[in-house]
């Protein structure tokens, strides 16, 4: 059996490259997922969408993949709204941040503005605004279903031919300083291409490639209520302690917050996070303490040392690529990632500057990426 | 007899036709049919409707039930209001 390309892994990021791929022309293209699409971090993730960050990596990938996203939705019918965000301040100091970065936006063409208790009223009618010292409002940002998008991408690539095999790659085959395929318990299956997309689980099977990544397998907790009618459009976030909270397309209300957490493989359910993302979400939503708790659940982030993807060829193995290490970024960016690697496997380089920057060879060359200020 | 269908998950409306139809998308298993139809997240959390979709599966597909694996459990086991985590110090 041969391949022109090989995906391992179908989250978004598999499943947007396959997509893409197809669509620009590949011959043919197998994708391996071990357990079922979406299995790994993606349907654990909340599905905002937003180019409101501070690095021109970040802010021009993630300006294209929100076109992309308007694409993907008149295209192919993909739940996606362009809701906003609204960054909550309820103290001085918090607002004089939100206004550093909005200055910081606004330079890169992102239309971030500060917004008072009127203009929430309005996008957030069930959002108590009475502690609120302001907001920022970016009309640009978002939210996606992730079931929706990464299913759809996922039927409509397998329509086009793409080929999805529901088997574990256990290794990369490589001979002379290329790639010549996968490895997987059913037998051996050569391609000229082979692109890595399998989340944090990209590290230990890079490994046995000699590639080392720098990624870390960081828990993440999220919790969703039962559903509700309209309460409030964007998604949310608690400038303090940088909760988020998200009301999903059925109308449930998807809320996250960081706890202290060791890098972990397995994480498991924690009940200190439940108090405290009810404790934080119940000053700005004064209803959530009487609403009901339906399923809680823990993913991962794959962090990378500078908070960036690993996107793109793997220098000294010629036909291996790799897209990872999204750092709690990896839904919103998959339609660019899925462009841009179809363009490195296609046609031997990246659509943009910025996406070159973020290839694995920055580690070692101690060019990491600076995020001019990190925000949730 | 327009109209008349066999309802299979009674919290999110899911019928036979569309898990007939999720299968002709590519879906062949249980946690993939739960995301794309919506079976089982309603507030019954799939204690009536998933047991069906198994035994539906199972005889569509031709796999034996027991190797349609049931979708994971979430926490908690049944739905309950938020205050409670937070110590029960709600007022009213």
């Amino acid at each position: 059996m041969r391949a022109e390309v090989v995906v391992v892994g179908g989250g978004i990021t598999g499943v947007s490259a396959a997509y893409f791929l197809a669509r620009e022309g590949a011959r043919s293209i197998i994708v391996y997922e071990k357990n079922y699409i979406g299995s790994g971090s993606t349907f654990k993730c909340a599905g905002g969408i937003r180019a409101s960050f501070t690095s021109q990596e970040h802010i021009v990938l993630m300006k294209r993949s929100i076109e992309l996203w308007g694409e993907l939705a008149r295209e192919l019918g993909v739940k996606y709204l362009r809701s906003g965000y609204l960054w909550l301040a309820s103290r001085e100091r918090d607002l004089e941040r939100l206004k550093s970065y909005s200055a910081i936006h606004n330079s890169f063409g992102v239309p971030t503005r500060v917004v008072g208790p009127d203009f929430l009223s309005k996008v957030a009618p069930y959002v108590d605004s009475s502690r609120l010292a302001g907001a920022l409002f970016d009309p640009l940002a978002g939210k996606a279903c992730p079931f929706d998008a990464t299913q759809k991408l996922y039927s409509v690539s397998r329509r086009m031919g793409v080929d999805y095999r529901f088997e574990e790659v256990t290794g990369l085959l490589a001979e002379g300083g290329s790639v010549r395929g996968v490895r997987t318990r059913t037998g051996d299956v050569h391609a000229e291409h082979v692109v890595v997309a399998a989340g944090v689980w990209s590290k230990p099977l890079l490994e046995k490639a000699g590639v080392d990544l720098p990624l870390a397998p960081e828990p993440h907790h999220a919790v969703i209520t039962e559903e509700f009618g309209r309460l409030f459009d964007p998604l949310i976030i608690d400038v303090e302690t940088g909760a988020y909270a998200v009301q999903t397309f059925e109308g449930h209300v998807l809320m996250g917050v960081e706890v202290p957490e060791e890098h972990l493989w397995e994480p498991t359910p924690r009940l200190d996070f439940l108090e405290k993302v009810v404790r934080v979400w119940s000053r700005w939503l004064p209803w959530l303490p009487r609403a009901n708790l339906i399923r809680y659940w823990v993913g991962h982030y794959e962090v990378t040392p500078d908070h960036h993807p690993v996107l793109g060829p793997v220098s000294g193995v010629e036909g291996l690529y790799v897209a990872t290490g999204f750092s709690g970024h990896g839904f919103m960016m998959g339609p660019v990632v899925g462009e841009e690697l179809a363009s490195w496997v296609l046609k031997g380089h990246s659509r943009t500057r910025e996406a070159r920057n973020l290839t694995v060879d920055r580690f070692r060359e101690g060019r990491l990426i600076k995020e001019l200020a990190v925000i949730g | 007899m327009a109209g008349l269908k066999a309802m299979l998950c009674m919290c999110e409306g899911v019928t036979l036709e569309d898990v007939d139809r999720a299968i002709e998308e590519g879906f062949a298993d249980v946690e993939s049919i739960k995301r794309r139809l919506r079976i089982g997240m309603g507030t019954c959390q799939g204690r009536y409707c998933v047991p069906i979709l198994i035994a539906y599966l199972s005889r569509k597909l031709g796999v034996p039930p027991e190797k349609l694996a049931p979708p994971l459990v979430r926490p908690p086991l049944e739905m309950a209001p938020a205050y409670i985590f937070t110590g029960g110090d709600h007022e009213g």
